[in-house]
């Protein structure tokens, strides 16, 4: 495995008009699958973006694949290698799923039309869209048009894969059947996984990074994460008023994340989300997840 | 009933063509009486061909036919990915063909006006009809693929050249036809064209830069501006001077030389998003 950093970046800072989407961030990544996590305006989407080259940061040093994207032929370069799904996505209309992939095929240098019609239909079997790549993608279920959208990242087995919240939308099956795919390119390639689905990071990310207001809050292992709440969540028969998080359960008990071994409660294994609600200190956090 | 049976070596051969005529035909007459030895055969068929032609039959299922704006491009031997790539521009049509039919409107509107209000709207919408639709053609605003476009090696001069190419193709004849509809504007019927193409190559070669819609509208409210100037102050064909229409030339050569330089170059990253 290769083993020299393929994103490295130096104190990126990126304002908006004002607001800070990213303040002083340093990450180096190397081959494997990283989470990304935060809540919602943290700086995920930026932060991809800005990996993706598609957006300059104010300052700091971004280098990709060993280079530095301020020269023309760096850049080329660079995006040769790069594979990106926006986390919004539109598609043009009339276009079968086929078609737009292929489009994108084009954009990525892909000239030759045979050798290009293989790649097309390589990244539509490897999403399992294959039976489906003649229908118009608007007509499409919402997790077949994301997954559009992931195939066309894949595009040329890139080495540098960001994906911005690739598995919205798309059932429990396909979603284990997408985790397959980037776990066999995650083996090669270094994979951005931005995401608010704690159970994609907990199952596929060697390293999770979590932002919080545009700055890094945590960066390590998934298990250090998940090691953080131990001995902070406990199963008891009523909600604790003093716990960051507190919902009952489909066994009728109530899960305490971040209280104090309330009275008649017992400790339990906690998960990435308990550790990621504790590490935010629950702001905002509880509502969602709690359903 | 056989109770003889053909080995592997030989049923492969003859897949292969290589069992010779006597074994060949010998094993093919068996073949008629033994069913064991057909299913063992078929065993032996290279599963490659077979995938190679089912591979083909879908290639020819799944790809899309080529429009016959693509057919017509290959045959004036455009590459094929380019022609791909105009073509794509019609489906993202319906905003700019909103914008035409919108201009279109007030150049009908200035043919019916007449005299020099007539003169007054069909100047100040006639060039930035093509204007607009270069930037329409492509940018952040209209284009559903931007994003993932930004990050291909793909120049964004060359994509929004080609789908400016589609664009101009079909509403620069129209424009220019409908202005023989206007009366009373003379010269000015022909003389629009410089401003408006020079205005559309400065809006393609900024585009490297900045948002065309951007680039369009400070344009657009530099035109009026001299439009009406130019009609408060003296006339408002003073705006299609000699003078103004080399000044317009000299632009639009320039941004061409830029649009040239930058052709080859990928997009730089934007702060726009």
């Amino acid at each position: 495995m290769n083993t020299t950093a393929s994103v490295e970046l130096t104190g990126i800072t990126k304002r908006y008009r004002g607001t800070t989407a990213l303040e002083g961030v340093d990450l180096s990544l190397r081959p494997g699958i990283t989470g990304l996590l935060g809540p919602n305006g943290a700086g995920k989407t930026t932060l991809l973006r800005i990996l993706a080259t598609v957006l300059a940061p104010d300052a700091g040093v971004v280098r990709l694949l060993g280079r530095v994207p301020t020269s023309a032929e760096a850049l080329a370069e660079i995006r040769r290698r790069l594979g990106y799904l926006p986390q919004e996505m539109g598609f043009p209309r009339g276009f079968t799923g086929f078609a737009f992939v292929e489009y994108v095929a084009v954009l990525k240098e892909w000239t030759a039309r045979d050798s290009r019609h293989e790649e097309v239909r390589r990244v539509l079997d490897l999403v399992d869209l294959g039976d489906v790549a003649t229908r118009r993608v608007r007509a499409l279920s919402g997790g077949q048009r994301r997954r559009v959208g992931l195939a066309q990242a894949l595009l040329g087995a890139p080495d540098l894969l960001l994906l911005d919240e690739p598995t919205t939308g798309v059932d429990p099956e396909q979603r284990v059947s997408l985790r397959q795919v980037l776990s066999t390119a995650g083996e090669r390639s270094t994979i951005v996984l931005s995401t608010h689905q704690t159970e994609d990071v907990a199952a596929l990310c060697d390293r999770v990074v979590v932002l919080d207001r545009g700055r890094i809050l945590f960066d390590g292992s998934v298990r250090d994460l998940v090691g953080t709440a131990r001995g902070r969540v406990w199963l008891a028969d009523a909600p604790d008023p003093q716990a960051r998080a507190s919902w009952r359960t489909g066994t009728g008990r109530h899960r305490n994340v971040g209280a104090l071994a309330p009275r008649g409660s017992e400790p339990t294994e906690p998960t990435l989300e308990d550790a990621y609600l504790l590490l935010l200190g629950g702001r905002g956090q509880t509502t969602g997840v709690a359903a | 009933m056989t109770t003889w049976h053909a080995d592997d070596a030989l049923l492969a051969d003859y897949v292969a063509g290589d069992a010779g005529p006597v074994n060949g035909a010998s094993l093919e007459q068996h073949l008629l009486q033994c069913s064991e030895c057909r299913a063992r055969i078929a065993t032996h068929q290279p599963t490659a061909p077979l995938e190679l032609v089912w591979s083909r039959i879908r290639q020819q299922a799944e790809a899309p036919a080529p429009t016959p704006l693509q057919r017509v491009l290959l045959r004036l031997r455009m590459p094929e990915s380019d022609a791909l790539l105009v073509a794509s521009a019609p489906s993202l049509r319906s905003s700019w063909l909103f914008g035409l039919l919108a201009c279109m409107g007030f150049v009908v509107l200035a043919a019916k006006l007449g005299g020099n209000e007539g003169l007054a709207f069909f100047l100040l919408v006639a060039p930035l009809v093509p204007v607009a639709g270069v930037a329409l053609a492509y940018g952040p605003d209209v284009d559903p693929v931007y994003e993932v476009a930004l990050g291909t090696p793909y120049p964004a001069a060359r994509l929004v050249l080609l789908r400016t190419a589609a664009v101009l193709t079909t509403s620069l004849p129209l424009v220019a036809g409908t202005s023989l509809l206007v009366p009373g504007l003379g010269r000015v019927a022909f003389t629009w064209l410089l401003p408006a193409l020079a205005f559309s190559v400065l809006v393609l070669a900024a585009s490297t830069w900045f948002r065309p819609v951007q680039v369009a509208a400070v344009l657009g409210a530099g035109w009026a501006g001299a439009v009406v100037t130019a009609g408060i102050v003296r006339d408002l064909t003073a705006v299609l001077d000699p003078a103004l229409l080399v000044g317009y030339a000299v632009v639009g050569i320039a941004a061409a030389l830029v649009l040239r330089l930058r052709l080859h170059s990928p997009t730089p990253p934007r702060s726009l998003l």
